[in-house]
Order: C-alpha cells, then structure tokens, then sequence
C-alpha cells in the first residue's frame, strides 16, 4: 500500500512538472475578458498537457506601459494581445517579438481566417509579427431624424454636401455640424486626420515606411487640411462639444468606432434607433461608386522572444485563429468586428449581423480599413501632426497649405 | 561612570531601533531608486539588456532640447498663476476658519474633499464643465453674450488648470496655514491692539509676519507640486493648445514609456529635480525668517 502510495505521488509530481505552462496577458476590459475565459475553459478540455496561466495586462498607465515594465524585469509573458501596430514596430525594434510568419501553417492560418489582404498592412520589412484579432473600422454616425427635420433624407457624402446642409443646423456655441478634431493627444489623429486621408486617398498609406517619407503632403491630405480648416473658419465645428452632444442633438454627426454601440444601446436606446452609419465624408471630386476606404482601429497578438515555449504558445495562437466559433463568439460578446475579410459572407456570423444592422454596417467595411502606419515613432508622429497642422487649422493661425507643408517638413525630420 | 556608558550605549542602540525603520524605508524606496536614476542618466538602455555607459550624451541631449525646455517655461507659467492665488484663497480660508465658532469640522473635511478625491474624476468633470459649449460657457453667453476659451485658449487653459489644482489644495493649504494662526499668542494681539493697531495692521504686521513658517511651507509644497502636475493637463488638455500645458512630468512619461526612451526621460528627471530643489533654495532664502513668539 505504502509502495503504491509513493509511485503515485511520483507519477503525478513527474506528471506536475512536465505540464508546459504559458502566460498569457490580454486586454483589461470586461468583454475582452468574458471571451478569453471561454477560449480558456475550451483549451483546458483540448490540451490538457499545456496549462495557461492567464492574466488581464497588469493595471498600470497604459498597456504598453505594464509590458515595457516587464520586459524590464524580465517578466513577459508568452503570448500577449492588445498589441497596436505602432508598438509592435517598437516591441520589433528592441527585438522582443518572433516572426510569425515562420511559424508552421502560417500560411494556412491566414488562409482559413481570410484575411491576406488584412496582414499586408501589417507586414514591417516584408515579415508579420503580429497577428490582428480585430479591426474597427472607423465610421461617421449620423441622426438622421435631425437631418430630416432640416429636410435631408440621408446624410451627406461629401465635404460640399456636409457645408450646405450645415448653414441651415449650426448655431455657434449651441448646434455643431459634426465632430471634425477628435482632441489633442497624439492617438486623436487616428481618428481624425488619418481617417479622413484614407477616406480621401483610397486607403493610401501617409507615410512610406521603406523610404522614411511622409505621403500625406499629396492632393489627398491636402483636401483633408482645407476641409478641416473650412469647418473651424465658419464655426461649423468646435473642439469641445460638451458631454454625449450627438445623443442631446446637439451634433448631426461624429466619426465613431463599433464600442460605441454596446455604449448607446444602454445609454441612448431610443436615439440608436435614428442613428444611419456611413463612411468618412470625401473630397467632392471623390467618384460614386468607389468603396471609401476608412482607418482600422486593430489591434493583434504577439509571441515574446524570450518565451520558453513559442512552439506551444504558436499552437495556442493557431488553434484560438482557426477556430471560427471563436470569431463568433467574439463579435457577440464585444461587438468588434474580428479581422477577417469574410464577415458578411461567412454564414456563420449571418445571423449575428441580421439581428445587429448596426454592427453588419461595420464588418462591410472591414476590408476597406486600413490599419497605421507601421513605424516606431508613432508618437512623436502623431504629436507633430498635433502641434503643425491640426492645431494651427483650429485656431486659424496657419493657412492651411502652410500648415500642411510645415507638418510633412518636420514629420520627414523625425522618421528620417 | 561604566553605568553612564552603558546608559549611553543603550540610548543609542534605542535610537538607531527607531530610525532604522525609515532608514531601511528611504534605502529601499528612495536611495534605490536614486541610484538607478543616476546609472540610467549617462546610459542608453530600453528595456531590455543591460545599459550601455554613453557619458554626458543624455545630459548634453537635454541642454538641446526645445521641448524639455519648454515644458520648464510652462512650468514658471503655471506658478506664476497658481501660488499667488493658492496662497490668498488658503490664507483667507485660514483666517474665516479661526473666526468661526461652529461646524469647523464640517467645514474643514468639506474642502478636504476636494484634496482627497480622484484626479481623473475631477479632471472629466472639470473638462465638461469648462467645455465650449459647456453649462459654464452657455451661461456666460445667455447672459452676457461671451464664452471664454477656457481650454482652448493657451494662456487661459493653464489659468483653468492653476484653478483646478487651487481647488484641490485649498483646503490642504489653508489647514497648515490655520496651525500657524492659532499658535500666535492671543497676548499679541491684545497688546497691539491696546497700542491702537487697526484690523488691517494686525493682520499684516502680526498675523502675516508670525505664520512665516507656514507660509513657507506652504510655499515650497506650492513649487514642488507645479513641478510634479501631470493627471489634470494629461486629462484635461492633453499638453495643448500649442503645447502650452505641456508639462515635464507628461514629457517624461511619454518619453518613457511610449517613445521607449526610459534613459533620457531619467536625465530630465535629474534636471526637473535640480531646478525644483535651485527655486525653493532662493526662495527659502529671500522669505525664510525665523518666528519667535517670546
């Protein structure tokens, strides 16, 4: 008996130690957390044999901050989410990240997930680090019973259309046309300036990673800085506009991402159901029937170097990918759309999409979004894009050309 | 005599018992730190690996630095609004406070309130409050035609940030302050008032002169807490207009942690430290006067 006893408590302490155990960390928000713990209960009946010990992203400033913390004392975990392109160009940069696009069946994950066309904007210096789970695409949201009773049946599509009808709404220091600026921290540009020069330009990049140069001095951003500058000039917009101003009426409409949604269901469930979803606003030459391309809010999973285990951790990023009912299970619980190019004809998310039209709007525009720019100095970027263009066309201070050229100058400097 | 040196040692064995526990403290969380600090100043490191001795590059980068400095104008900007008016509001709080007889405690935690209360929860409120179109600005202008730019405008938005952190240290301020009134000896008073001395003259050839120390105090916590802003321009305004609420905590920490510089951002530390330590030393020199109530 004694002998039995004692094999036993050595099979399972042999047992204890071989299990391979990963740490993973994702985002800190209660949806995103919801689905991992059923990915999880779902990958202890699959692998028993790889534990995951699994966290939110410690509290700290931001994500980034917590990571570069633990990457400090040597503590990273193995696989992390809620990566932004920006940092993953950094996490790249001070070699913290693996390829891959090395990993077995690469290829065949992006295949079976659609989404090849999505991973060339990921791509730095030809190879993929990062793999997104979801992208936003970026929308403008209307209230279309306001533009009704100022005699509009739908919203306008260009920047022209957007200025006539805002002569018979704006009321200065009451009733704004839309929210052109979105503030002025540097990931404010993202859903402004940016969103709008991809509207603009087809979805082309504003910035050449390969050469170092800034794209967006073209005819593209330069309708985007006049527009800008048109709205602040004939106060059809203003910085600040108070608390939730689409919902009180007192704005016609507001570049959104889809977490607006779940919000305005439980806030503002009477108003959602006026609210009409189109792309960004486009210069008026802009033709009718192109697909207007908008920026992806995206953001992916990395496997970190120092991981002991990056055969397992890649096992477990493969198997999360390709597994569609997680996709699905994703959309239903955070209401993001996952990044794969076949969301409105994959069956499995029809039914979904039938009883969220507002999300449906959303996952078309999925293949139009393009995600940032994949460099390392997003921040000082976007900061300089702050302080030279956005800021002077607020206040007036610069013509908007001048502005635009000082920005592309200054921009050239720092990627240099 | 061996019974007064063993005393003495026991004393002093006692002494060191008691300060240990803060010496300990100040190693780990003050004298560590500090070390790292200075090791990083003339190294180049971000994150991972070990750091690379650079000499003075770092110190010499930030000599160079348009933006640091800048961040140090706005700084001077910020106390330029910030002390006076902090400094008038708590002496005023000090002295109602030892004029009234009832509810001083209600009254006391009331504006403690505002000292103990979440930055970023003060920091939206504010930010909607002072909004464009805001309840402050849709007043001004039903009743007199005008809005002010409270954040929009650079020299107004740092004006709204002195006033929000006045806010928030009113009643911090004004309790030191009140200390210092209430142990002025009420003989004083009377004696200067049999002398003839008006209100006016007692409060500033008596009551001003006397909370010396505490104005001081209150002072130097004033300089090294415009230094150490960060939650309310990081929230609020985001370092603008035009960078004009820019302050070097908020440069530090996107240095830091989102431009990966941790090494330089640790020599602008030494840099702010410096300058906050070379102001309060002239200050402390020009306005320090000894108190003596006898």
């Amino acid at each position: 008996m004694k002998k039995l006893l004692l094999s036993l408590i050595f099979i399972l302490s042999i047992a204890g130690f071989s299990a391979t155990k990963l740490v993973l960390w994702t985002a800190p928000n209660p949806q995103d957390e919801m689905f991992w713990k059923e990915v999880l209960t779902e990958w202890k009946k699959y692998r028993p044999d790889i534990e995951i010990s699994w966290t939110t992203i410690p509290a700290a400033g931001s994500s980034e901050e917590a990571i570069l913390s633990a990457i400090a004392s040597g503590r990273t975990p193995d696989i992390c989410g809620n990566i932004f392109a920006g940092f993953a160009a950094q996490l790249v940069e001070i070699d913290q990240i693996i390829e891959l696009n090395k990993m077995p069946d690469y290829d065949k994950l992006i295949q079976n997930r659609t989404m090849k066309t999505i991973m060339e904007g990921w791509k730095l210096n030809g190879k993929n680090y990062v793999i997104p789970i979801y992208s936003n695409p970026i929308l403008m949201w209307w209230r279309i019973d306001v533009l009704k009773k100022i005699g509009y049946s739908e919203p306008p599509r260009t920047y022209s259309e957007l200025y006539e009808l805002s002569k018979k709404f704006v009321v200065p220091k009451e009733k704004y046309a839309i929210r052109v600026i979105q503030g002025r921290n540097w990931w404010d540009r993202w859903y402004d300036y940016i969103t709008y020069y991809y509207a603009a330009s087809e979805g082309k990049p504003y910035i050449d990673t390969k050469k170092s140069k800034a794209l967006f001095g073209s005819d593209a951003g330069k309708q985007v800085t006049e527009f800008i500058s048109y709205m602040f000039k004939n106060n059809l917009t203003a910085l600040e506009l108070g608390t939730a101003p689409l919902y009180t009426g007192s704005l016609l409409g507001s570049l959104q991402g889809p977490w607006e949604i779940p919000y305005a269901e439980n806030q503002f469930p009477d108003i959602l159901k006026n609210i009409v979803i189109t792309p960004p606003l486009v210069p008026d030459s802009y033709p009718k029937d192109k697909p207007v391309y908008t920026f992806a809010d995206t953001k992916g999973i990395v496997i970190f170097k120092s991981s002991k285990h990056q055969k397992e951790s890649w096992e477990f990023v493969k198997w999360v990918l390709s597994n569609e009912q997680f996709d699905k299970r994703f959309l239903e619980i955070t209401k993001m759309p996952p990044a794969r190019e076949d969301l409105m004809e994959n069956p499995i998310f029809k039914d979904f999409f039938t009883r969220n039209p507002l999300s449906a709007e959303y996952a078309k525009y999925v293949k139009y979004a393009v995600p940032p720019a994949l460099i390392t100095k997003t921040v000082e970027v976007q900061d300089e894009m702050t302080v030279s263009l956005v800021e002077p066309l607020m206040y007036g201070t610069k013509a908007p050309q001048a502005a635009l050229d000082e920005a592309v100058k200054k921009i050239n400097k720092i990627i240099w | 005599m061996e019974k007064i040196s063993k005393l003495k040692k026991r004393r002093v064995l006692k002494g060191w018992g008691i300060s240990l526990t803060y010496l300990g403290y100040s190693a780990i969380f003050w004298g560590y730190p500090f070390i790292w600090l200075v090791i990083l100043t003339f190294s180049k490191w971000r994150y991972a690996g070990s750091p690379k001795f650079t000499g003075i590059d770092n110190i010499l980068r930030v000599l160079s630095d348009e933006l640091f400095w800048k961040t140090f104008l706005n700084t001077l900007n910020f106390m330029l609004y910030y002390i006076p008016m902090v400094l008038i509001l708590s002496l005023l709080f000090a002295v109602a406070l030892s004029k009234i007889k009832y509810m001083k405690s209600f009254i006391v935690l009331s504006f403690l309130v505002a000292n103990i209360s979440s930055g970023v929860a003060y920091s939206i409120l504010f930010s909607k409050l002072f909004a464009e179109n805001g309840p402050l600005n849709q007043t001004l202008y039903k009743a007199f035609g005008v809005t002010v730019p409270w954040f929009t405008n650079p020299q107004f938005a740092m004006l709204s940030i002195a006033i929000i952190v006045v806010w928030k240290f009113i009643g911090y301020y004004g309790l030191i302050l009140y200390a210092g009134v209430q142990a002025i000896p009420k003989s004083v008073y009377e004696a200067a008032e049999l002398d003839g001395a008006g209100k006016l003259t007692r409060f500033f050839k008596i009551t001003i002169p006397l909370i010396n120390p505490s104005l001081v105090m209150v002072t130097v916590m004033a300089i090294t807490l415009a230094f150490g802003i960060f939650t309310e321009p990081y929230m609020i305004t985001g370092g603008g207009p035009m960078r004009s609420t820019l302050s070097p905590m908020m440069l530090m920490y996107t240095t830091a942690f989102q431009k990966l510089d941790p090494t330089y951002s640790a020599t602008m530390s030494i840099f702010v430290a410096l300058m906050s330590f070379t102001i309060v030393f002239v200050f402390r020199k020009l306005f320090e006067r000894e108190v003596n109530f006898q």
